[in-house]
């Protein structure tokens, strides 16, 4: 069964960018462009991972991730930050509402991939899985 | 574990780049309303590109160095006051995710020009733009021709520039540069205790070319260039608002 990752990020570019990095694995894509969509996204969807960008209009990431982790059916979905910023306070405090892991952008689409993999095994179409590495 | 402990902790997990230390050191000394300009000068002074783009900012008008009237550190600080000093902290980390931009999105190696020598605007060219409020205040200003901005969005999204079907991809991928410019200088600030926030990129194509006078604030003009891709970019700053 292909794997569901949600990208929550108002820019539609970085959405097709990690479309693209996703385009040879056997996975799912789902999209949303603010936090509100994310979180209903999220509840309907119930992805593997939510991609979460910061800055939004709407709803920003960080206050989707409160929400997220408050509720009881959707907080253990793995969530990897992926924004351009990285200042220590908005860091520590996303660290502590719980995110699997960060990456800033701007980002290389291996790198993308790297991060993917160390939380889910990623599969390439058509070919057996690749064991994701130890943790 | 402290605060900044715990950080630097995160900061090797998540296998965050280092943050330019000049930049750092000098957006923390003009964070504080009390700093020492003897010691903003000696940062300044043992940088050599923070030097030349000090120098470049306090001699506006000037084409090239000869021209300079301003031309030592301590009489820029003098005559232009920490609006520029902040500009030019800010500018930093923004030139540096500009040039990271273009290797890891576009595999293009981005120079800094003289934006006298630069290919002038032309048209309609493409103006993004970004205001940020908090304790400073301020707007970072893109600039593109057309065909830049075209070769700039077909390089992010991994097409050729005839994939491209409409404008929205093209105002779409310099919104998206644009966010990631100003993320990466509003962490900078961040953490030197210059809060701000960032407001929404608005992104068209415009004739009007004017980048509006801050009194009392910064004002830095850039350009860079990647093989035929142009691009100028404007950062203005009035320093720390005492309202907020």
């Amino acid at each position: 069964m292909p794997l569901k990752i949600l990208s929550v990020d108002d820019s539609r570019t970085i959405r097709l960018i990690v479309g693209r990095a996703l385009r040879p694995y056997d996975c799912i894509l789902c999209e949303a462009a603010n936090g509100e969509e994310g979180l209903a996204a999220a509840a309907r969807e119930k992805p593997d991972l939510i991609l979460l960008d910061v800055t939004m209009p709407v709803m920003d990431g960080v206050t989707m991730l409160t929400k997220l982790k408050e509720d009881p059916a959707l907080k253990a979905i793995p969530v990897i930050m992926l924004t351009a910023e990285s200042g220590r306070d908005n860091v520590i405090h996303i660290a502590r509402l719980g995110v699997r892991d960060y990456l800033v952008k701007p980002f290389k689409e291996d790198q993308l991939i790297e991060k993917l993999g160390r939380s889910l095994t990623l599969k390439k179409k058509d070919e057996a899985p690749v064991a994701a590495p130890a943790a | 574990m402290s605060e900044s402990t715990n950080y630097q902790e995160l900061s090797r997990r998540y296998g965050f780049a280092p943050k330019p230390e000049s930049a750092s050191r000098l957006t923390q000394l003009v964070a504080r309303q009390d700093s020492d300009l003897d010691e903003i000068t000696k940062v300044i002074d043992k940088d050599p590109s923070l030097r030349k783009r000090l120098l470049r900012v306090a001699n506006p008008d000037a084409e090239n160095e000869a021209e300079y009237a301003v031309e030592t550190v301590e009489d820029a600080l003098m005559r232009n006051g920490m609006g520029c000093v902040l500009v030019l902290a800010m500018s930093t980390p923004l030139a540096l995710a500009l040039a990271k931009s273009f290797q890891t999105m576009l595999s293009l190696k981005l120079e800094d020009i003289d934006r006298f020598a630069a290919e002038p605007l032309a048209g309609e060219p493409l103006l993004g733009t970004i205001g940020f409020s908090g304790r400073i205040e301020g707007r970072v200003f893109l600039r593109m021709n057309r065909d830049s901005a075209r070769a700039v969005a077909a390089g992010i999204l991994g097409i050729s520039i005839e994939e491209l079907t409409n404008a929205d991809e093209i105002r779409d991928a310099a919104g998206e540069l644009l966010n990631i410019m100003t993320g990466n200088f509003k962490s900078n600030l961040c953490d030197a205790g210059l809060e701000c926030r960032l407001q929404p990129p608005e992104v068209r194509f415009s004739s009007d070319l004017e980048i509006p006078a801050v009194p009392g604030g910064g004002l830095e003009r850039m350009a860079f260039r990647a093989g035929k891709i142009q691009l100028f970019v404007d950062v203005t700053a009035n320093p720390w608002n005492q309202d907020s």
